[in-house]
């Protein structure tokens, strides 16, 4: 079986059924709080009989634009045979899919608090706030990170006595280094999530505190665990590189070919893990009763684009008159979009090796 | 360790903050040598302007209460290192005993309240 035909498999198993499962999870979500609620919005009862239907399925038909970019890309890359930029397709879509859906969510939340019962509206006024200190070494797994700087060395030094053990004339750079550099590079994507995970703001109501406090903490240790796995496997990938270098070109193949297979295995049963996980967070989640919280910036009328620059605001995207207003003057923005402009240089150096 | 912030107190955010942190010395939850959030971190995490809570740290660090370090951020200061005169840490007290006299509360009453309130706020001393 060819490497691209491998692609194809992944591409309608694995990454299929998880977009299946992500449509009929996002299709549910609105809902999950009983027909009282509309996301987390309390909603008057009649809500869905008028006004909240057509919000709703408005929210519904937002799930499928994601679906209506992605079909005629993946058939215009399948048709023309360049099924090898299958895995970049996936990363983006996936970024998509899930930025769309913060603002999805919240448009749908927009509209329908005009039809919420009026008390569930009022902002609670009672804030209580942790005071202890939240660093990404307080949720660091130091044996997740030795066996990642462990993974990481090994193949730097036998790719680097590789590289050197051939003659000059036929040193192939890019053959050697770099998809160890790209998964590298991903690897330091999934720490930079994590970084903005933990700095994630945790205000919480002063009724039902333990509630919410869990649920917070729960959904954070959610998402870390996930960056972590994904780290792992890439780790995986990179210490995984130059044995398949070293296998002889006639056997190349099919060693090609039992690495992706395995890849893939472990990639669908780290998928549903994570799956497990999620709904057991989900059942803590639910038992937190959401509730409005104050709007202590006041600023929310000078925020009216979708990207605004605010030195003395520190969230990364603070609450605007129309939705989210990415704060450009955020630390975290600057980095993730050095992030961006990093990915697009190491391409472009990527193509220049040889 | 939390900080209670109430949007129907009169007193403004900054002061809030700061109260609740000398509160939590007091009591002894926040003991000598605690490392407080950075100023970004409860900020962001409050929904506030940075200015407001680094108003709030400026204050304890002028009293003394806290210690800020290059590297490891803002500190709780060692209790001994407060220095503040009878007359300054008298006046608010002053000012409490005079509103709830003024209330017609009698002196009995007056009394227990402020004996339950050096209970709480007094375990840091014990």
């Amino acid at each position: 079986m060819s490497l691209n035909w491998l692609a194809v498999i992944y591409y309608l198993l694995v990454w299929g059924a998880a977009r299946i499962r992500g449509t009929y999870r996002r299709w549910r979500q609105p809902l999950l709080r009983g027909q009282e609620w509309f996301f987390n919005v309390h909603v008057q009862p009649d809500f869905y009989a008028g006004a909240g239907r057509k919000i709703l399925q408005e929210y519904r038909m937002r799930i499928f634009i994601s679906w209506a970019i992605e079909a005629p890309v993946t058939t215009a890359l399948f048709v023309s045979g360049h099924v090898q930029y299958v895995s970049f397709l996936i990363l983006a879509m996936a970024a998509f899919i899930h930025v769309f859906q913060v603002f999805s969510v919240d448009r749908a939340e927009r509209q329908a608090r005009q039809f919420a019962v009026e008390e569930a509206e009022r902002p609670v006024a009672a804030l209580a706030l942790s005071l202890k200190a939240r660093r990404l070494r307080d949720y660091t797994n130091f044996k997740v990170e030795l066996v990642i700087v462990f993974c990481l060395v090994s193949a730097v030094a036998v790719l680097m006595r590789y590289y050197f053990s051939t003659s000059p004339d036929h040193h192939n750079l890019r053959l050697v280094f770099a998809a160890p550099a790209f998964w590298l590079y991903a690897q330091i994507g999934f720490l930079l999530a994590k970084v903005v995970v933990v700095a994630w703001r945790t205000p919480i109501p002063q009724s039902h505190m333990e509630e919410h406090l869990a649920a917070r903490e729960e959904t954070r240790k959610l998402y870390l665990k996930a960056c972590d796995r994904a780290r792992v496997l890439l780790s995986l990938a990179i210490l995984c590189w130059p044995i398949l270098l070293s296998v002889p070109r006639a056997r190349l193949g099919r060693a090609s070919t039992i690495w992706l297979t395995a890849f893939l295995m472990l990639a669908v049963v780290l998928g549903v893990w994570q799956e497990i996980r999620r709904k057991q967070v989900l059942a803590v989640t639910l038992r937190a009763q959401p509730v409005k919280l104050p709007d202590l910036l006041g600023e929310s009328g000078a925020l009216r684009w979708p990207v605004c620059y605010q030195p003395s605001i520190p969230m990364i995207a603070p609450k605007g008159m129309r939705g989210y207003s990415l704060n450009l003057a955020n630390q975290l923005t600057q980095l993730g979009a050095a992030y961006v402009v990093g990915l697009v240089a190491l391409f472009a150096l990527l193509r220049m090796f040889h | 360790m939390f900080l209670a912030i109430n949007t129907s107190d009169a007193r403004p955010i900054y002061q809030q903050v700061g109260d609740g942190i000398k509160e939590l010395i007091a009591r002894g939850e926040l003991k000598e040598g605690t490392v407080l959030p950075p100023v970004r971190q409860l900020a962001a995490d409050l929904g506030v302007n940075l200015n407001t809570i680094a108003i709030a740290y400026r204050e304890l660090q002028k009293e003394g209460l806290i210690t800020v370090k290059h590297g490891s951020g803002s500190v709780v200061a060692s209790r001994t290192s407060t220095e503040r005169n009878q007359d300054e840490l008298l006046r608010p007290l002053r000012t409490a005993l005079t509103q709830m006299v003024l209330a017609g509360w009698p002196e009995s009453k007056i009394l227990k309240l402020v004996m339950n309130e050096l209970n709480i706020v007094g375990k840091g001393n014990k």
